[in-house]
């Protein structure tokens, strides 16, 4: 291939570099006015009464916005079960509820952010405020505190897995290990806090201008919430500074819809902007969900593992986002990259009085992962057997059925990135079977070293019947020989490089150079639904879509049509939903696989641990760009290495003490190990674009218990929950006189 | 409730021709004005609204701010202006006070060294002040120009909370003067972060010992500890085993419980109190072996 597995120059390289690129906040539109949120700082409470005369009155001040003012109050990516703007006037039930610190109770436009902010002060409400519930396993009591009192239940998704006959082979079992995991809140941190400008464009739609991962979607939620026609609304992204699934809900999208379209209805058709200070984005968004583990798994002697049970308790937050999805993915990863034949799985979404948690990179998969690979690790040194061995004896390969009653899609490639991983990090082959390497010797006796070994695997796309498409369009210009092709495209560039694979995946498939490729994305108005970023998708769905839509177009090329045009919309295999008693489904219609080893050391008088290096084997079926490839297999460990040694997201009932970068730290260019090596593995997918799989989250998902394994490597300590902080490993070795 | 977006309220800069100028400005605006040095405390807390500042009284170009000085008889001279990378690269620092210079080093990241300075971190009084240790262990004394001139403030008695000084209106401290370095001296600053550049420490431990024939072991052991206490510590206790008994390696182990023993930190967001104490110990000790086994070395 000429263009795709090339390392080409990314397309956005020169703009960002030069400071040309424009995000949100860079945005500036003659005339516009500033926005400012007021958040509720209550975890939970009824409204009353919201006076808004003395705001409204102070000189500058063009609006004040409440849940009066918003046609339909409601919004959310699965579930509609939040409020626009928290408070009585609207029609929604229970509307008048605040259910965390940060819902949004008005919003004030203004001449200046200065007078907005101000205006914010002298808004008055009068809250009644209720009992609030914290911790998901109280909020799932019979007597808890309704969150949602119309749903009669903080419980709003409970999944089952039955598969096989479990009590039995409990029964048969020569050994059982029990765990009891906790996984962490994480905080996306990219680098662009939101913002957005909104205003009204020549056609009359209510425009706005933002960061996001999936422009119809942003679409349809503002347009439900407006009660507009869908063509009424435009959605644009410019650059966007990161995403991470911290920009799968909505933010500061529908409210800035709605300050434009109310100015413009009162006469004043101005643009309306906004930029989110960094602690209203750690406040204002969701977090990665916090997980609670309960499982039990059974094993033969000879290691072969023939019964597992797992609880999860996901805690959802105050609202849905897209908890159920999550805990979908948790749900068929509940016991990681194994075959095994008998398998229950309870898992619960729970509505709680924190902060909302929703999509993060790996999306239920690492907090799945941590629980299985903390369980295949202990039952491996309860056997006394090589963590790589003991997984060649269970590990998924092609052909084997998942947990959910049906076969995995072909190329299953789960034993080669295992064994790739395993010798690079210095495994052997022996007689008796894989055998580890010593961990490399400390300069200091009171520094100990250890390595461990972690694997996982993901899906691409959407899962269990979730609608699955994505359209590109393709305009060919030229007489004799195609001089440019226009690739017309809603994918959104968050700082991947997604925009550079397709124009790669462009050129690939027309034959042309990549710099005939012209890129026209990311805006409603002019390009096809392409969903969203998000589930390791858009590579895979993409390339497909746009390989359709040029092969179209050559067609009309060849016919003599000028220019060619052609538009096509992939769909993927079809996914059935979990059956509600069993969970058997067709969950995915394709996977990403990896695995990993790494090395740390411990400071046994501090509690330190120095992630030393990390050894990763990640399927991706064709590097399309392989310098991206790479990039995103390091930054997903840099990212997961924060998850599981640094990032401790505080929250005091309800209340995040963690709201700044100065106090939730994320890893620096000093804490990030001194080597990550990657392996490319290229098996390819079956349906992938010339091979290609998703890859973007497969590198994140096993690092939290490989270290986990090599800190017991080093200490003889398993650590059943994290971050692993420093007082947190030296409070584990029991080192803290308390 | 959190901040609004970050920005800075509106004040006025203020650049008076001389200290006795300056002096009389800031005493005229009593709550109103306030010294600006490096500014990276200043302008995070007037963008939070912690400072409500209407002035910031730029004295970092008056006379003797910039120098640093090193007399063998009079000691170190430092102005309350220059640079915590000045500090780390100045070869009389690092010849004659390398505790110093470690410390310096500690501070931040090299971007924010480049405006904090030594008086700038002193005079903010915050228990987490990484170059606070070393001034108090090598006996530094602040030059402080009053409106009644210039006087000399101990560092022993400078501190009266966090944020808290026994400095007046008026006052701007002009340089810090540490005397000549005891002979013999080795130090050694252990900074225990979150991670491993920026942020403030968890606990900051600082031991600088030399030989002292005025003490029953032979030598004097000065410890100083940040982020236990509301003011930077010296845990006295410590300090008198070890210049009273005979040192060994227990002793040494003994003096670290004893700093322990005498810090009472709290709970944050950067740790429990109860790991903080557990740290006073374990690094104390680490610091105490690291600066005993250069002693003894230099004794052989």
């Amino acid at each position: 291939m000429a263009v795709v597995g090339q390392s080409v120059l990314r397309i956005d390289a020169l703009s960002k570099v030069k400071g040309e690129a424009l995000y949100p906040g860079d945005i500036n539109l003659p005339d516009q006015a500033w926005m400012k949120i007021l958040f509720a700082g209550r975890v939970h409470a009824v409204i009353r009464s919201i006076d808004t005369a003395a705001a409204e009155a102070l000189p500058g001040v063009l609006a004040v916005l409440t849940a009066k003012d918003v046609p339909v109050n409601e919004y959310g990516l699965i579930m509609p079960d939040q409020p626009v703007l928290c408070g009585p006037g609207s029609a929604k039930p229970y509307a008048d509820h605040v259910r965390f610190w940060a819902d949004q109770v008005a919003v004030v436009v203004a001449e200046s952010e200065a007078i907005a902010a101000e205006a914010c002060k002298l808004i008055k409400v009068d809250y009644e405020d209720l009992p609030a519930v914290f911790d998901p396993r109280e909020a799932m009591a019979e007597n808890a505190v309704l969150l949602h009192p119309d749903r009669g239940s903080n419980v709003f998704c409970h999944y089952r897995v039955r598969h096989g006959d479990v009590e039995e082979a409990f029964k048969k079992a020569d050994i059982i290990i029990e765990g009891d995991y906790q996984t962490p809140a994480q905080e996306h941190a990219f680098l662009q806090p939101e913002a957005g400008i909104s205003y009204i464009d020549e056609e009359d739609r209510v425009t706005v201008v933002v960061a996001g991962q999936w422009t119809h979607e942003d679409q349809e939620q503002i347009a439900h919430a407006l009660h507009l026609p869908l063509e009424k609304v435009r959605v644009i992204y410019p650059a966007i500074g990161g995403a991470f699934g911290g920009r799968e809900d909505m933010s500061v999208q529908i409210v800035l819809a709605l300050a434009a379209w109310r100015l413009a209805q009162r006469g004043s058709k101005r643009p309306v902007k906004i930029i989110w200070s960094r602690e209203e984005s750690m406040i204002g968004h969701h977090k990665r969900h916090p997980f609670f583990i309960r499982t039990r798994w059974g094993a033969t002697r000879e290691g072969k593992v023939i019964a597992a049970e797992v609880e999860l308790i996901e805690d959802g937050g105050a609202y849905a986002y897209t908890s159920t999805k999550v805990l979908g993915n948790a749900t068929v990863l509940a016991v990681g990259a194994y075959e095994i034949p008998n398998v229950k799985v309870d898992a619960y979404s729970v509505y709680t009085n924190s902060i909302p948690n929703g999509a993060f990179r790996g999306f239920g998969g690492p907090q799945a992962i941590f629980g299985a690979e903390m369980q295949m690790n202990r039952l491996a040194e309860a056997l006394g057997m090589d963590p790589v061995e003991i997984r060649m004896r269970n590990i998924l390969q092609e052909g084997s059925t998942l947990i959910v009653g049906t076969p995995l899609p072909k190329g299953v490639s789960m034993p080669e990135v295992v064994k790739r991983t395993a010798l690079q990090a210095g495994w052997i082959q022996t007689e008796k079977g894989w055998q580890a390497p010593e961990p490399s010797a400390p300069s200091q006796t009171h520094l100990k070293r250890g390595i461990g070994f972690g694997c996982g695997f993901k899906n691409v796309g959407f899962s269990f019947g979730a609608p699955e498409q994505c359209t590109a369009k393709i305009e060919l210009r030229g007489k004799a020989e195609i001089e440019e092709a226009i690739l017309y495209h809603s994918a959104a560039e968050v700082g991947q490089g997604v925009h550079t694979v397709m124009s790669q995946f462009a050129a690939e498939a027309l034959g042309i150079p990549v710099e005939k490729v012209h890129l026209v994305a990311s805006d409603t108005a002019r390009t096809e639904n392409s969903g969203s970023v998000s589930a390791s998708r858009m590579t895979f769905m993409s390339g497909n879509s746009i390989i359709g839509a040029a092969e179209a177009a050559l067609e009309k090329w060849r016919n003599e049509e000028r220019p060619a045009v052609a538009t096509y919309q992939y769909r993927p295999p079809r996914t059935t939903p979990m059956d509600p008693q069993t969970g058997k489904s067709e969950p995915n219609f394709a996977y990403g696989y990896v695995a990993q080893a790494a090395e740390v050391e411990v400071d046994t008088e501090t509690g330190e641990v120095k992630l030393l290096n990390v050894i990763c084997a990640d399927d991706v079926g064709q590097a399309v760009n392989p310098q991206q490839v790479q990039a995103q297999i390091e930054g997903a460990i840099v990212q997961a290495a924060g998850y599981t040694l640094m990032e401790n997201f505080v929250q005091k009932e309800g209340r995040v003490l963690t709201s700044t970068l100065s106090t939730y730290l994320i890893p620096t260019i000093l804490d990030i190990p001194e080597k990550v090596d990657s392996i490319i593995v290229e098996d390819p997918d079956p349906i992938g674009p010339y091979g290609a799989r998703g890859m973007g989250e497969m590198p994140y998902l096993p690092l939290a218990p490989t270290i986990a394994a090599a800190v017991h490597a080093a200490t003889g300590v398993w650590f059943s929950h994290f971050p692993l902080t420093a007082e947190t490993v030296l409070d584990g070795l029991g080192r803290i006189e308390k | 409730m959190h901040s609004a977006h970050p920005g800075l309220p509106e004040f006025d800069y203020v650049k008076p021709a001389s200290l006795a100028e300056a002096s009389a400005f800031l005493k005229a605006h009593v709550g109103e004005a306030r010294p600006f040095m490096g500014g990276t405390d200043t302008f995070v807390r007037m963008r939070d609204g912690f400072w409500k500042e209407k002035y910031l009284v730029d004295v970092k170009h008056l006379e003797g701010m910039q120098d640093i000085t090193y007399d063998p008889a009079a000691g170190l001279v430092i102005g309350a202006a220059v640079n915590m990378n000045r500090v780390v690269a100045s070869p009389l620092v690092k010849e004659h006070y390398p505790l110093l210079a470690e410390a310096a080093h500690s501070v931040a990241s090299y971007q924010l060294r480049t405006r904090a300075t030594i008086v700038g971190n002193i005079c903010n009084a915050s228990p987490a002040g990484d170059t606070t240790g070393a001034c108090i262990a090598f006996d530094a004394r602040l030059k402080v120009h009053g409106v009644d001139g210039f006087r000399f403030e101990p560092l022993q008695t400078f501190f009266k909370g966090p944020g808290k000084t026994v400095l007046q209106p008026g006052d701007i401290v002009v340089s810090i003067h540490f005397p000549p370095a005891p002979r013999g001296a080795q130090g050694k600053y252990i900074k225990l972060g979150r991670n491993a550049i920026g942020d403030l420490s968890i606990v900051g431990i600082t031991v600088l010992g030399y030989p002292d024939a005025s003490s029953s072991s032979g030598y004097r052991f000065k410890i100083a500890l940040a982020s236990v206490a509301p003011t930077p510590f010296v845990p006295a206790p410590a300090e008198a085993l070890l210049a009273e008994k005979t040192i060994t390696p227990a002793l040494l182990e003994e003096a670290a419980q004893a700093a322990m023993d005498a810090c009472k930190p709290i709970d944050d967001v950067r740790s429990s109190a109860v790991y903080r104490k557990a740290m006073v110990r374990n690094l104390t000790h680490k610091a105490l072996v690291d600066v005993w086994g250069r002693l003894s070395a230099a004794a052989r």
